[in-house]
């Protein structure tokens, strides 16, 4: 029994918690599974690994119908983040979720390091040529020419399918009523979806809650390069706001009004003629 | 709050490539002039940049996605049945 096994064990034996989310080992792939004190020899199963999923995600699932389950569960850096999101937004109560810090993004001084993100695809050559490069840091996609710019976005945005995968895997997503599906906004049923509206409506109610955690990107069957998009919105809530997302316990910029304004309307024309 | 969001999303549009065509400003119902002088000069402003890229691009897809089915060499009735209107709208800019 591995030290991990041995600490889901006792943790549910002890009863410090109730239910733990953690991965198992079924038929050769580790799936996300609740283990639980009833059935406790689960735990020999349990496997650590680059397998990720969002399993904040059941946590305010099962947060929401049981709201004094004890739950548990293994968090890399990116979990923990967006525990600290769903506790802003009362998605969960501070200190009803424990944690199991389990390997994650590589340092300097931790060089065992585990994630299905660690090494990204590459780009082909029509991608390069006529999209963007997953790649590429912001200040590389900020770089090229407007028109450009619109063009290689909308190539990636026509791909999409509307399979809603980025919403659905989302750790922060919980909204019981989604924009993306109502009738009035976008809608179900039509394709190909609007863009860049689909895409961009997301990317907005991303603003402030976004992770960084890149599992839409992962998810995405049309390889849209999400990951890249939410990046620069994280982006432009630090450079307007000041406000790290996902890193502690203050409310976004979007939730509160604030004592006094601190910005003014953009100029009439904020365009440097290219 | 407003403030907030639409300086957030100029500068999400700008990353996309579409600047200067989003613009906010408080004008009140006193203020005939200004209302006059803003939306002059956003029009002046709309019509430098010229045509919305969103109406080409979303004709552009239409063209990729109507082209005509390679035609296949057997009898009439095994024919590719027209095809459907795919009923997609092209974007207002």
């Amino acid at each position: 029994m591995t030290s991990i096994q041995q600490q889901v064990h006792t943790w549910l034996e002890e009863g410090r918690v109730d239910i733990f989310l953690a991965y198992r080992m079924v038929e050769g792939h580790p799936l996300p599974h609740a283990f639980t004190r009833e059935r406790i020899d689960e735990t020999d199963t349990l496997v650590t690994g680059p397998a990720r999923y969002s399993l904040e995600k059941f946590a305010t699932h099962i947060a929401s119908r049981y709201p004094d389950a004890k739950i548990g569960m293994v968090a890399r850096d990116c979990n923990q983040r967006a525990l600290n999101v769903l506790q802003v937004w009362n998605q969960l109560k501070p200190g009803q979720v424990d944690t199991v810090p389990v390997n994650c993004c590589p340092s300097l001084l931790k060089p065992h390091a585990d994630c299905s993100y660690l090494e990204p695809k590459p780009a082909g050559h029509v991608k390069l040529e006529r999209g963007q490069d997953p790649n590429q840091s912001l200040a590389q996609a900020d770089t090229l020419p407007r028109a450009e710019r619109f063009d290689r976005w909308m190539y990636e945005f026509s791909k999409c399918i509307k399979c809603y995968g980025c919403r659905n895997i989302c750790p922060v997503c919980f909204c019981k009523d989604c924009s993306l599906e109502h009738p009035d906004l976008i809608g179900t049923g039509h394709l190909p979806p609007d863009i860049p509206i689909f895409h961009l409506v997301r990317a907005v109610h991303m603003a402030g809650r976004c992770i960084d955690c890149g599992l839409c990107e992962d998810a995405c069957p049309a390889e849209i390069p999400l990951r890249l998009l939410y990046r620069k919105v994280n982006a432009i809530v630090k450079d307007l706001f000041g406000y790290e997302t996902g890193s502690g316990d203050t409310l976004p910029p979007f939730s509160i009004l604030g004592d006094k304004p601190t910005m003014s309307p953009q100029p009439l024309l904020a365009v440097s003629q290219e | 709050m407003t403030l907030k969001r639409m300086t957030f999303l100029q500068h999400l549009l700008d990353f996309m490539g579409l600047a200067g065509r989003l613009h906010l400003e408080w004008i009140s119902s006193a203020e005939a002039q200004r209302f006059v002088a803003t939306v002059t000069g956003f029009t002046e402003t709309i019509r430098r940049l010229g045509p919305s890229p969103l109406r080409s691009a979303a004709l552009r897809r239409y063209d990729n996605i109507s082209a005509a089915p390679v035609p296949c060499s057997g009898p009439a009735s095994l024919q590719p049945p027209a095809m459907p209107d795919s009923g997609i709208q092209i974007a207002n800019g």
